[in-house]
């Protein structure tokens, strides 16, 4: 019988499983994780370490998952090697498992920067439900917290922290906060709004070295200020988690580089998710979009071409929905326009209210919108299908903005407007 | 599966469906009372324009639904059974997520509930409720292939 094994039991790996067992409910499928958990929301993480849920909504697919789809499931074991001319894998007690297909869907860590004093005790990533537990074992001791890096996990962590209770200091070493998916204006309203809500922002600094004996004590900035604080968070980005493969015939750049089948070098060998290195469709090249959607879509298709479906994927883009203290923002695709491309821009800045898209040759490349995020799905199509936008230009904007003024320019077939005088797709 | 189809010749924009989907998601399933009711049960449906054209908009409950790859909670889910795309209000976080991926923009954020609002198909009652108002029968719920019949 056909043995697949997929290293990791997250969003990508467990969308494999699904898109799997739509098909092939006989092959036998062992999924492996270092971590000790069955399949959790990771992005939910943020909401626990904030105590807005409890642990029992981290829940991603409980134990009847694995056997209701026939699944064995490995916890607590780390895969350290890939063996594709053996078709092997590698666990770190030795133990090796054949494989007649893999699918690596190990995803990614926090990165931590080369900073003196970063093993100290109360510096942590924000990453797993053992970091936060953690994290949350210092909150009685704690008074003070500092996160590294202005991206959405530091925001996320400074928000939760200060949800506890905490002083927060987001030390940010550009001149903005989200300067990955935002422009600076849509972050310096957002950053206004969160020092109104009290989490203190310092951009343009960064963090020099961490103090203390063992234990966490201070942090020293470059600007030589020290501040006094328990615990430290890092949310310097993400790393893919690409060591199993080293050396062997698995290639990869920054993550493992996937075709648009997913396949990657190696012919019974895929990978997707946050280790993976896709075609991001928007920039035109390889990329990591270390992002949960893109990880279920991507694991959804290895699943199926596993299955023998050949189904192509589109790509990947970059994409981000999150909301502060009742401010929402959505962001895709490029946040800054280059040489060539043109921008749009509507701003309020009384009611925190901006939208601003990019386009390159009437086609949408990148959109912010702040504040009014009910229509963005209709910029996601627009850009998916490259559509020429210019007939709706003058709307393109407004609040009113929808669906329907952008069904003509998608080129495919509108199932679900129908005209008593005659006809569909009206 | 039955899906909602739109006759847009006979779409008066009237939004009487939008009414009659907000009072049947209302608690106590009363115009009056609905209206005084907090948070206010908002339209899963809604008539927006092109051009002069009303054209109502609602959940498809696709096939390869979007927003439930997109869901980072794992609330969503398409039910096998009655192929719709289901919420478990108790596990959603208000990331938005499904909103930023919905090719029609049929689900909206709520503010007040943090919960995205968009179409159930009252699934709970005997027939999608903005069928049963449309004054000019505009809407019409069947299975794909009765379509051609209509
Ligand atoms: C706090 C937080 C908030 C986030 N918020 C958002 C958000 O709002 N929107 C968004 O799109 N994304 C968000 N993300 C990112 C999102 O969580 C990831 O993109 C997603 O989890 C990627 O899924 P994955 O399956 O590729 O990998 P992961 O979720 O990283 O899972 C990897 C799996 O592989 C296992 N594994 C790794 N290496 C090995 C090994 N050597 N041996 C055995 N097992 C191994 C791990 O145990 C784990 O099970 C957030 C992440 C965090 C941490």
């Amino acid at each position: 019988m056909k043995q697949i094994i997929i290293i990791g039991n997250s969003a990508a790996g467990i969308a494999a499983v699904e898109s799997i067992r739509n098909k092939d409910s006989d092959c036998r499928i062992t999924v492996i994780s270092d971590e000790d958990y069955t399949a959790y929301c990771r992005c939910v993480l943020s909401y626990y370490l904030a105590g807005d849920v409890g642990e029992d909504r981290l829940v991603y697919r409980g134990q009847d998952f694995y056997k209701n789809n026939n699944v064995d499931l490995i916890l607590g074991k780390k895969v350290v090697r890939v063996d594709p001319k053996k078709n092997q894998i590698v666990l770190e007690d030795k133990q090796k498992l054949d494989y007649d297909t893999l699918v690596i869907a190990t995803g990614s860590s926090a990165k931590l920067p080369e900073l003196k004093g970063i093993q100290k005790r109360g510096v942590f990533g924000l990453r797993t439900v053992k970091d936060v537990k953690e994290i949350l074992g210092l909150l009685p001791v704690a008074k003070t917290a500092c996160v590294l890096g202005g991206g959405l996990i530091g925001l996320k962590a400074g928000y939760a922290l200060k949800k506890r209770g905490i002083d927060i200091k987001i030390i940010v070493k550009s001149k903005q906060i989200l300067s990955q998916v935002l422009d600076k204006t849509a972050a310096d309203i957002i950053q206004g709004h969160l020092g109104a809500n009290g989490l203190e922002i310092l951009t343009g600094l960064d963090a020099a070295e961490l103090l203390g004996n063992g234990e966490l004590k201070a942090v020293k900035l470059d600007s030589g200020k020290v501040i006094g604080t328990e615990i430290v968070i890092i949310g310097k980005g993400v790393a893919p988690n690409i060591g199993l493969i080293k050396d062997t015939a698995v290639k990869a750049g920054e993550g493992i580089i996937v075709d648009k089948f997913l396949k990657t070098s190696v012919e019974n060998i895929y990978a997707c998710g946050d280790c993976a290195q896709t075609y991001d469709f928007v920039l035109e090249k390889y990329q990591v979009n270390a992002l949960w959607p893109n990880a279920v879509e991507q694991g959804c298709l290895a699943g199926r071409n596993i299955c023998q479906e050949n189904s192509e994927y589109l790509g990947s883009i970059g994409m981000n929905s999150v909301e502060f203290f009742g401010l929402p923002v959505v962001s895709m695709g490029i946040a800054r326009e280059e040489a060539g491309m043109e921008v749009l821009s509507r701003l309020d800045a009384n009611n925190k209210i901006y939208k601003k898209v990019i386009l390159k040759d009437n086609c949408l490349k990148g959109v912010i919108l702040l504040n009014r995020i009910e229509n963005s799905g209709i910029y996601l199509e627009l850009i998916r299908h490259k559509a020429d936008i210019s007939s709706v230009k003058n709307e393109l904007l407004n609040d009113t903005f929808n669906y329907a003024k952008i069904m003509d320019l998608l080129g495919k077939d509108e199932t679900i407007y129908l005209s008593s005088a005659g006809g569909t797709h009206v | 599966m039955k899906r909602l189809y739109y006759d847009i010749e006979k779409c008066m924009a009237c939004k009487t469906c939008e009414i009659a989907c907000c009072v049947g998601h209302s608690l106590s399933k009363d115009i009056m009372k609905a209206i005084f009711e907090e948070p206010l049960s908002l339209p899963r449906i809604k008539v927006k324009e092109k051009g002069q054209k009303p054209h109502p908009m609602s959940c498809r409950h696709c096939d390869e639904p979007r927003c439930v790859m997109a869901c980072m909670t794992g609330c969503l889910s398409k039910d096998k059974k009655t192929s719709l795309v289901l919420i478990d209000k108790n596990r959603c976080v208000g990331c938005w997520m499904c909103v930023m991926v919905c090719p029609y923009a049929a689900i909206r954020p709520d503010q007040k509930t943090k919960i995205p609002v968009r179409c159930d198909m009252c699934k709970d009652l005997d027939m999608p409720q903005c069928v049963k108002s449309c004054p000019t029968q505009a809407i019409i719920w069947c299975e794909e292939e009765e379509l051609a019949k209509k």
